[in-house]
């Protein structure tokens, strides 16, 4: 086995970093503050091809690998989560149209998205139906060569500044024996297409999350994807997201680690710096070690997909992984700064509001377990 | 137009080092491009925006790992590079660095070599005067903007100097060192990292450059480093509070007697 990381890994890695360093961090709590989207710098990231990592060339991405697209998560998510999240979310976008999108579809739509010309979202969930994916009640009704859709889609990362939706709606008739899911692409003037207001969240608050609802919302049937295979369609899309928001984790507990460690040697208690304490010096170690092994399986999920194997019960774990001690690391990091760590004046108290929706998102960790547990009982 | 820059890879002065006997610890740094010499490319780039026909090359002297921090500059957007690589240049000080590199430029044509003022790592800013003393020709240090003449075959230097900034100007061809002041360096873009593995990467060897061993690492060196050491950790200061005429009495003895500057 070798763990070393390419020259190319290595340089995305780096480049991610020095964006995220010298146009990231220096705005971040500013943009908690405001709740402001940073269309300037989302922007700025696409032209340096930071929108499209590991989409091929030839439909405009920089044709890196996943584990160089999880490297740039990781570090863009250090330097703030809302970036990564608009980030992971656009590369989910692509990711559903490279692998079911026709020709004309990736040069219609998959070039710009990933070339930063344009945005992507993707609208799945719907007010009763979250985990329950099943459960949709968006309709999509043939009408000559037009797929009419009606319903409502909840929590749409991205919405307001998207140029391009990926829609799953229900195809099947309401009595048919089996209930069938198609996933369309619908451009962002499409008439009927109502965007919401944008919501107002406890973290990640510079990343865009809206309504979306389709009153009879006409799609071309060229734009159907995978016919009604939807339902592959999103647990494809979501199986190569997972990777995007397990990176997205590692990166928002490398920051609070990074602040936990800052402060453990700046702070002093009992005569000395809180990091020569042993009960400190337990919880950083604590950290340090989940943080690794949070990498270790993200890194392999991507190395995985990467290979060409299935990666569904890597990704799941690495996310559900990931987030849950994502939770614990800036947990403890926010334990570390004591009462500083309840003000809004330190970092931490931000990572740990941005971080508490990385457990609910792109799945539960409730749902990673049951994808995790089915790919394991056959 | 032809334009070199001359690069080194130099530890990230971010990270935490760590110096045991006296060495630094080398195996878990990260090596970046030195920050003055990605102020050396940029400007470069800024005047190749603005000269189409302006070639840019790169070199460096150093370790395998080094093609790193070439990579870098050619995915900035630099033409090619020139790695001279060799065993033989371990311990070389700034005067066997001046050897190798002029030994390199002594067959190749060329307007203007810019380098970094200094390097991140030693600080010593010795390796450009030393190269121009070399090559015979002008220097100009601590560049802070740069204006191209095509026509005069000149470049106007602006410099920072002590007591405010000063224009120069000299004649192709000619060595610049360049101030980090200078610009805010581009980051490449994922494009240009993966362009970057297209463009020439040129090895080349003490032999290749007709040297002898001799003439590099610690035996082509003036100097030797003996060790390293962290600097001393500085007390904190003393806070003194009351009456303006006490504390005046009190700052007179303190210097007096334990400062012992008065």
């Amino acid at each position: 086995m070798n763990f070393a990381l390419t020259e190319d890994q290595k340089m995305v890695q780096d480049m991610a970093r020095d964006f995220a360093k010298s146009k990231i961090e220096p705005v971040a709590m500013a943009l908690d503050e405001s709740h402001e989207f940073p269309e300037k710098l989302i922007k700025e990231m696409g032209e340096l091809g930071l929108m499209g990592v590991n989409i091929p060339e030839e439909y405009g991405g920089a044709g890196f690998d996943t584990v160089s697209y999880s490297l740039a998560v990781m570090e863009i998510a250090k330097g703030c989560s809302s970036f990564a999240v608009t980030m992971s979310v656009n590369h989910l976008v692509c990711e559903i149209i490279r692998l079911y999108g026709s020709e004309e579809n990736k040069q219609k739509y998959l070039v710009p998205l990933a070339s930063g010309e344009a945005l992507g979202a993707f609208c799945l969930t719907e007010p009763q139906a979250g985990s329950d994916a099943q459960n949709q009640k968006t309709t999509a009704k043939l009408s000559g060569d037009d797929y009419i859709l009606n319903g409502k889609k909840a929590y749409i990362t991205n919405g307001t500044y998207s140029n391009v939706f990926i829609v799953t709606a229900v195809t099947s008739d309401k009595d048919a024996p089996k209930k069938e899911i198609s996933a369309f692409l619908v451009e962002k003037d499409a008439e009927g297409l109502i965007l919401g207001k944008p919501e107002h969240k406890m973290g990640q608050c510079a990343s865009n999350t809206i309504e979306v609802t389709l009153e009879n919302v006409r799609v071309p049937v060229a734009n159907m994807l995978a016919g009604t295979n939807g339902f592959k369609v999103m647990m494809n899309g979501l199986n190569s997201g997972r990777i995007g928001i397990a990176s997205l984790c590692c990166g928002l507990s490398m920051a609070a680690l990074d602040e936990a460690l800052a402060y453990a040697a700046e702070r002093k208690a009992f005569g000395k710096p809180l990091n020569r304490l042993p009960v400190i010096q337990d919880k950083i170690a604590e950290m340090g070690t989940l943080l690794e092994a949070s990498k270790l399986m993200t890194l392999n999920a991507a190395f995985v997909k990467d290979s060409g194997s299935n990666y569904a019960k890597t990704a799941s774990m690495a996310k559900y992984f990931a987030a849950e001690n994502c939770l614990k690391i800036v947990d403890e990091a926010l334990q570390i700064h004591g009462g500083n760590g309840y003000v809004r004046e330190y970092k931490i108290e931000k990572l740990y509001r941005d971080a508490r929706i990385t457990s609910i998102y792109e799945g539960t960790s409730e749902i990673q377990k049951v994808v995790i547990a089915r790919q394991m009982i056959r | 137009m032809k334009f070199f820059v001359c690069c080194k890879q130099v530890p990230d002065v971010a990270m935490a080092f760590q110096i045991k006997d006296g060495e630094l610890q080398k195996d878990d740094l990260n090596y970046v491009l030195n920050a003055y010499d990605a102020s050396a490319v940029e400007e470069s780039l800024v005047i190749k925006d603005a000269v189409s026909e302006l070639d840019l090359s790169l070199v460096l002297m150093g370790a395998e790992k080094g093609k790193e921090a070439l990579r870098k500059g050619l995915a900035m957007g630099a033409n090619d590079a020139f790695h001279i690589e060799d065993d033989a240049f371990e311990g070389s000080d700034s005067h066997a660095a001046a050897n190798v590199l002029e030994a390199f430029f002594k067959d190749k044509e060329y307007d203007a070599i810019l380098c970094g003022k200094q390097s991140q790592d030693m600080d010593m800013g010795l390796t450009g005067g030393l190269l121009a003393e070399k090559l015979n020709i002008p220097y100009v240090t601590n560049a802070v903007g740069l204006e191209v003449n095509e026509e005069a075959k000149s470049i106007l230097v602006t410099r920072q100097g002590d007591a405010g900034q000063e224009k120069v100007e000299l004649s192709f061809p000619c060595i610049v060192s360049c101030s980090n002041d200078m610009n805010e360096p581009r980051i490449p873009s994922l494009r240009g990292i993966m362009q970057s593995k297209k463009k020439p990467m040129n090895k080349v060897s003490v032999a290749d450059l007709g040297l002898a061993t001799d003439a590099v690492g610690k035996s082509g060196s003036k100097s030797t480093l003996l060790s390293m050491d962290f600097p001393k950790a500085r007390k904190a200061g003393e806070k003194f509070e009351g009456e303006a005429s006490e504390l005046v009495s009190t700052l007179i003895d303190k210097l007096t007697n334990e400062a012992k500057v008065l």
